[in-house]
């Protein structure tokens, strides 16, 4: 009996010097260094890092909070050696397989889905990932060591106020100084109209009569500006019914409730996806491509509830894709979610959206906003043709970049003999009616 | 410039003043022409309808918001596998089209799941090309009368239910002992035969009968059994006889592309082959030939009889014929011979067992088996055995078959033989179509097992023995509809058929290619070397007989075939390539009989006198069309018309010839004729909407003509290469202008068509359709001249009337530099933009139709209605008499068939001008492919959809400012003309000069005869 308490109490010691062992040896941590604003090659190498981890990371993964993956601000402290972690980050199964006690609990906790691998990462590029991650929890930004960004949006934030300050301001003026002008007139004709009725008082005419014809030439002046301002209204209306005949099926800031509260804040603002994660045909294709639920199950199937709606919405899109979220599997056929459409081309416009994201590298904002901030998608532009040609005019073509281009020889002699900046859109022809309508 | 009279029409022959009234209309002359939709006369009531209208829909439009569109993603099912699709982005497949007679290794484009366009397979080589009815193939997909479910007796029945129905009957015949027979037209897939003999294997009292609406079982008789391979490409000398080789007869798109390859000489190889043709009536191929013999149906005999005579074969009744010319022209047809032997082909169309042991017997003495025909790769198209069908019909009459099974068969239609198979059918105790629709004969069946269409099937396809094309499924059955061999398998007892295992075992077993490499070629080649073994010698033969009355030649339309395409719109909308005429069968007539009966002018009205013909008993009342080199005292009729139940399109359109097909053979004797007094509308092309004439009065001689249509031949051509284009160094010297010439910075696109190569099949001009929406009209538009083709085939005559040449010229929007339509549009809706093109802003345009009256060309088209019921409230043509006579009036307008509308290019509403834009599409699309892959765009990236179908690569497109493209290289050569060049339009379709392979001026001009 007393052999059987030692004994036990035994393998309790050692199962506690076991546990102590383990928890301060192997999860001793990780030790990443913080990066010294003055240090340039650590600068360097943290945004070698941020580079990384936006394009390969964001879409699971945010520092501060969960997001499809854990947050990873505190990896530091539950791994224990660096190698089992750059090791974890390039095959995450395979630290699974080998037994690894806290990569084991990781997968069980986030329902076995597996990270996916990084093979073509260096030791030395995961490295630079954690130092940025070590440098980001601090909010450090590499980009801008000296911390200048703010200041600087600060300042051009300052500039354009200033510069629409100042437009304000002179229309201000302009108007303040007309109006004292014409003050200053109507004083100046009330003087030499009182005057010259003095004037003609003096030379013997009765002020009765001069009154009379006053009174007349009044009447016909009330009846000349009343023939004036009628034509000044028509004008005015016509032109406001030209105007409202033009933006007829026009519908800049159209903002319909969607069958969905998705918010692009949340996705594109907060988790920083990549547009094109869902937007597949967006380099491919004409159509951008509104995604099917097959792409939101890729995240929702783990991410079942929102900050801001909870489980409600995305309960929507389980009952769109036919998912049943208890048994982890699809269960039915998908419904089509049927949004709402914000950007409506008439018929006989052919736009493509490969042309100009692919080819033109211009950004989703310049044509849709600032989709980053917006909670509900709107219009942002006016999508006129007008405001099509405007950008066709101004944009510049890639031309020294994509080899298509050197068929037009005229335009690189040119530039060669310093005759011709750039090539815009228009000079290849971009503004012609078939490069759309056909 | 060429001295010789062209024309395209009786009233451009005649010079008639009501010819030149109409040619110098913008539009047609036609009574109802500018009829409007409401043919009223506009009164006070109409005033406040059309006031209230206006008033409201200002209201509606400023008072509404702009309607709620919905934007549905493309949603996958994640239960199966994905599918690689990425919206907007075209796919293209691997395949076949096959009937009867066609056989194309196509690829088909699909956008979304939705097959909309077929293109040839390069790869294919001469297999792929496309004809006209291969690329209508997509419209016969959505076709909207095709059953969506089996059905029993008119009522819908599930698949499960009627198979164990019809395998109990089946197991009852058996039991019985009653005979059941399976009637099919020829099956050309491994599948479905290896099917019905499975299912002979099942039910020994199971017999099956092949016969084809339009036989050629002669051949086959005469050759043991084998229908040889003609190898054009192999020939120097090629003598048809009556045989439409290069359209209707059979595998015409590879006879095309090969004999092609000996139809274009240049300048360092100046040599040609040189075709004769006999025929009856003006085909196709007759069209292409250099020499031709109009012959009556019953001389072909005693031609072929002088003509063996002549290359010292024995056989009795050689006897001259009073006609010298064809008599001469034997001598020289013989004389050739001799001169290619062992390179040479003659071939004959008519299913005479005794023509065509005459043929074999010639090409014997030629010593042309093995060299250029082939007798081991063997043809496997008409297999239809026309005995066995009359043995089928006398031993239905007797009753002899309890149970019919029709597969892909339609013989109370396309058989003489229609109340014998009537009454069968009705009789029977099991009787079952697999048609895909109830036709003619699927209406007398108990069940219709409908078939899918090929676009949703799995197959292989063996055209020629040791040539195979692989069918694979472009989309996912429309309906609820099975593929009929599956049908076949599954009464066999193999229930629960998964054809496309059998597909796959069938492709490992046939090709060598693994599975995803056959779907990936869509086609295998494996034959090598040609055969030689001898074919049975020559049979006895008999004295022609001379023929009673007037001869009535029976053919094949290119576009609409035996009528098994009937209900396709697009192709009763294909001018046939040498009458010209849409939607209708009718008698042609030769011009000699037409001056004869006073019907060799064309009224102005273009309403065509109705003839009545009468043969055994039977009489057929038809519009009458006169057909320049046609044999004497011979009429024509096309059969494949007067379908009673081929759907919406095709029912009812012409009439059916099938009940006088006599013993199958493709000619009558003992008509007689007469004119009934009455006219029809008939909806005739190139009577109109044809290059601008000359304004002088009628006797001048006509100018244009001999610029337009330029022609040499070979022997001049060898001299020099501007041959027949001496005119054009004049033309160019004097080109002097006071105004800057037009820069081009990146592309200039142009295109350039070979009018040697052009056999006129027309499926450019369907593919053009298809690509470009452009809407199908209806006879009564046509007739109205208001059909929206944007290209168009233009034919020309020259030479004498009874037996002219005949030349065709592709005619689209020739994209001038200086354009005149471009000047003349008061709104600037069309104008040039930087690479060439004469664009056309639909959206800009009002249709004042000035650009359409200042066109040379005349190729603008402005669409009157609402074709495609895309801005109407409702049909355009109620009540009135459209679709060629059909009930329904409005096919665009029904959603499944507006499926095949080409998402990349819009659909334009009413009152707009339209015409063709180079396939801006995918000029567009392919520089962006470029500029997406960073590099130069290559000539050969842009490929316009006529350049596509073409079988025989008679149109090439390209930038003509890359000095190494095709068109630049071309643009230099001797043969190259523009039309009307001397007026600076700086045109950029180019055309080389046509050059026949004449020893001389032989056929003495028309008018030099005259004049």
């Amino acid at each position: 009996m007393f052999n059987s308490y030692i004994k036990r109490s035994y393998s309790l010691l050692v199962s506690f010097f076991l546990i102590f062992v383990i928890s301060t040896s192997s999860y001793a941590g990780v030790a990443v260094p913080d990066v010294d604003p003055a240090d340039a090659a650590a600068v360097a190498k943290a945004k070698t890092g941020m580079d990384l981890f936006k394009a390969n990371c964001t879409a699971c993964h945010a520092i501060d909070r969960k997001v499809i993956g854990p947050a990873l601000a505190d990896v530091w402290d539950k791994w224990d050696t660096e190698e089992n972690l750059i090791a974890w980050v390039k095959n995450s199964q395979a630290v699974i397989k080998s037994g690894h006690a806290h990569a084991n609990k990781i997968y069980e906790e986030y329902n076995k889905m597996p990270m996916p691998a990084f093979p073509t990462l260096s030791d030395e590029q995961v490295k630079d990932v954690f130092l940025y991650m070590k440098a980001a929890e601090k909010g450090f930004d590499p980009s801008n060591p000296g911390g200048k960004k703010e200041t600087a949006d600060a300042a051009g934030g300052a500039t354009t106020e200033g510069a629409d300050s100042g437009k304000s301001n002179t229309t201000l003026i302009l108007v303040g100084l007309f109006a004292v002008l014409a003050i200053l007139g109507a004083v100046l004709f009330n003087i030499t109209s009182k005057l010259s009725k003095i004037a003609k008082v003096a030379q013997g005419e009765s002020l009765d009569a001069i009154e009379a014809v006053e009174a007349a030439s009044k009447k016909a002046l009330v009846k000349k500006l009343g023939v004036v301002a009628v034509i000044i209204a028509a004008v005015l209306l016509l032109f406001n019914i030209g105007n409202g005949a033009i933006n007829l099926g026009r519908s800049q800031g159209y903002k319909p409730e969607q069958p969905i509260r998705f918010s692009h804040a949340l996705h594109v603002g907060q988790n920083k996806i990549e547009c094109q994660y869902c937007h597949t045909g967006v380099e491919k294709s004409r159509h951008a491509s509104i995604p099917g639920t097959q792409i939101c199950m890729n995240c929702h199937k783990y991410v079942q509830e929102g900050p801001k709606y909870g489980k409600d919405e995305i309960k929507k899109i389980y009952d769109y894709s036919g998912w049943d979220p208890d048994k982890g599997a699809f269960v039915k056929a998908p419904k089509n979610i049927e949004w709402v459409q914000i950007h409506n081309l008439p018929d006989h416009v052919y736009f493509n959206h490969s042309q100009h994201v692919k080819v033109g590298k211009i950004e989703c904002q310049t044509c849709h906003g600032k989709i980053e901030e917006m909670e509900t998608v709107e219009q942002f532009a006016p999508l006129s043709m007008g405001w099509c040609i405007n950008c066709h005019r101004e944009t510049k073509v890639q031309f020294a970049d994509n080899n298509y281009y050197s068929v037009f020889e005229k335009y690189h002699d040119e530039i060669k003999k310093g005759k011709r900046a750039g090539v815009t859109v228009e000079d290849i022809g971009g503004t012609e009616c078939q490069k759309c309508h056909y | 410039m060429s001295n010789k009279k062209y024309w395209t029409s009786l009233d451009e022959l005649n010079q008639t003043p009501a010819y030149f009234e109409q040619a110098n209309q913008e539009f047609s002359l036609v009574e109802d022409a500018t009829e409007s939709i409401e043919n009223k006369e506009p009164n006070r009531r109409d005033f406040l309808k059309a006031m209230g209208f206006s008033v409201s829909v200002a209201a509606v439009a400023s008072a509404c918001q702009i309607p709620v569109k919905n934007a549905i993603p493309y949603t996958f099912d994640l239960r199966n596998q994905m599918p690689e699709v990425v919206p907007g982005v075209a796919e293209f497949f691997a395949t076949t089209y096959y009937g009867s007679a066609d056989f194309n290794s196509i690829l088909v484009k699909t956008r979304e799941g939705r097959p909309i366009k077929v293109e040839g397979n390069p790869s294919a080589k001469f297999f792929g090309g496309t004809s006209a009815r291969a690329q209508a193939a997509v419209l016969d997909l959505y076709d909207v009368t095709r059953l969506h479910n089996p059905v029993k007796a008119n009522k819908k029945i599930d698949w499960k239910k009627a198979d164990a129905e019809i395998i109990k009957k089946l197991d009852e015949l058996k039991a019985s002992g009653q005979k059941v027979v399976v009637v099919t037209n020829t099956i050309l897939s491994t599948i479905t035969k290896k099917a019905i003999e499975q299912l002979k294997t099942t039910y020994a009292n199971v017999s099956v009968v092949a016969y084809d609406p339009i036989s050629q079982y002669a051949i086959r008789k005469a050759s043991g059994g084998i229908i040889p391979a003609y190898q054009f490409d192999k020939a120097d000398v090629i003598v048809g006889f009556n045989c439409d080789f290069l359209g209707t007869w059979m595998n015409g798109t590879e006879n095309a592309a090969k004999y092609v390859t000996k139809r274009v000489p240049t300048p360092e190889n100046p040599t040609m082959s040189r075709h004769h043709q006999f025929q009856s009536s003006m085909s196709l191929t007759g069209a292409s030939a250099d020499y031709k013999y109009p012959i009556k149906p019953s001389e072909e005999k005693q031609v072929l009889i002088n003509l063996y005579t002549k290359l010292g074969g024995s056989v009795s009744g050689a006897k001259d014929f009073s006609n010298k010319e064809l008599n001469t022209g034997i001598d020289k047809v013989a004389k050739e011979l001799v001169a290619a032997k062992g390179k040479s082909i003659v071939v004959s169309g008519t299913n005479d067992v005794e023509i065509q042991s005459l043929v074999n017997a010639i090409n014997a003495t030629l010593s042309n088996f093995g060299a250029t025909i082939d007798t081991s790769n063997t043809l496997n198209f008409k297999q239809g055995n026309d005995e066995a069908l009359a043995t089928l019909a006398s031993e239905l009459k007797n009753g002899a078959y309890k149970g019919i099974i029709l597969v892909g068969a339609n013989p109370v239609y396309d058989t003489v033989y229609a109340e014998t198979f009537k009454n069968a059918l009705q009789k029977a105790d099991l009787s079952i179509s697999t048609a895909d629709r109830v036709d003619e004969s699927a209406q007398y069946c108990q069940y219709v097992a409908p078939n899918s269409h090929l676009l949703e099937s799995w197959d292989v396809i063996e055209p020629r023995t040791n040539v195979y094309g692989f069918v694979q499924p472009t989309i996912t059955a429309l309906f609820d509809t099975r593929q009929e061999s599956a049908s076949i398998l599954t009464w066999a007892g193999n229930v629960n058929v998964a054809i496309d295992s059998l597909v796959q075992a069938e492709i490992a077993s046939v090709s060598g290619l693994s599975y995803s490499e056959a779907l990936q070629a869509g086609f295998v080649d494996k034959t090598s070397g040609i055969g030689a073994s001898a074919l049975p010698g020559i049979s006895t033969i008999t004295t022609p007989t001379q023929p009673k009355g007037m001869e009535l030649f029976l053919y094949e339309k290119v576009a609409i075939g035996d009528g098994k395409l009937a209900n396709n719109p697009f192709l009763q909308e294909m001018p046939d390539p040498i009458s010209k005429a849409t939607w209708d069968n009718y008698i042609l007539v030769p011009y000699s009989f037409a001056k004869e009966n006073k019907i060799d002018s064309m009224p102005a009205d273009k309403k065509v006198p109705v003839g009545k013909i009468t043969v055994a008993g039977k009489s057929f009342e038809l519009p009458i069309v006169v057909q320049f080199g046609q044999a004497q005292n011979t009429l024509a009729i096309a059969l494949g018309y007067g379908r009673e139940k081929s759907g919406n399109v095709g029912s009812g359109v012409g009439a059916n010839l099938y009940p006088i097909l006599k013993n199958n053979t493709n000619s009558v004797d003992g008509v007689t004729f007469e004119l009934t007094g009455k006219t029809y509308n008939l909806g005739l092309n190139q009577t109109y909407h044809t290059l601008m004439e000359d304004v002088s009065l009628p006797g001048k001689p006509l100018r244009y003509r001999g610029m337009v249509v330029k022609e040499t031949n070979l022997a001049s051509y060898s001299k020099s290469e501007t041959a027949g284009n001496e005119d054009r160094e004049a033309i160019q010297k004097h080109l002097v202008t006071m105004y800057p010439t037009p820069k081009f910075p990146g592309h200039h696109w142009g295109m350039l068509v070979d009018m040697n190569a052009c056999i006129g099949c027309g499926a450019c001009v369907v593919a053009c359709n298809i690509e470009n929406n452009i809407p199908v009209v209806g006879r009564r538009q046509v007739f109205r001249s208001q059909e929206m083709h944007w290209l168009r085939i233009d034919r020309y005559y020259n030479g004498n009337p009874d037996n002219p040449d005949v030349s065709f010229q592709p005619m689209m929007c020739q994209h001038c530099d200086n354009a005149p339509c471009e000047n003349v549009c008061p709104v600037n809706a069309t104008n040039h933009s930087s690479e060439g093109i004469n664009q056309m802003a639909y959206n800009r345009c009002i249709g004042t139709r000035y650009c359409a009256n200042n066109c040379p060309f005349k190729v603008r088209r402005f669409n009157w209605l609402d074709y495609q019921g895309n801005d109407m409230f409702g049909s355009f043509n109620d009540g009135t008499p459209g679709w060629g006579g059909s009930e329904t009036k409005d096919y665009m307008f029904d959603s499944l068939t507006r499926m095949v509308l080409n998402p990349d290019v819009v659909v334009r509403t009413r009152g707009v001008i339209e015409k063709c834009s180079f396939c801006t599409q995918r000029i567009q699309s392919s520089k962006l492919d470029a500029k997406k892959q960073n590099r130069k765009l290559q000539d050969g990236d842009v490929k316009t959809a006529c350049q596509t179908a073409c079988p025989t690569n008679a149109i090439v497109f390209g930038d003509m400012n890359d000095k190494n493209s095709q068109v630049a290289q071309t643009l230099d050569s001797g043969r190259n003309y523009f039309l009307f060049e001397e007026q600076h339009f700086l045109n950029h379709v180019g055309y080389q000069v046509k050059i026949r392979n004449k020893d001389e001026e032989s056929q003495r001009s028309f008018f030099d005869k005259e004049g």
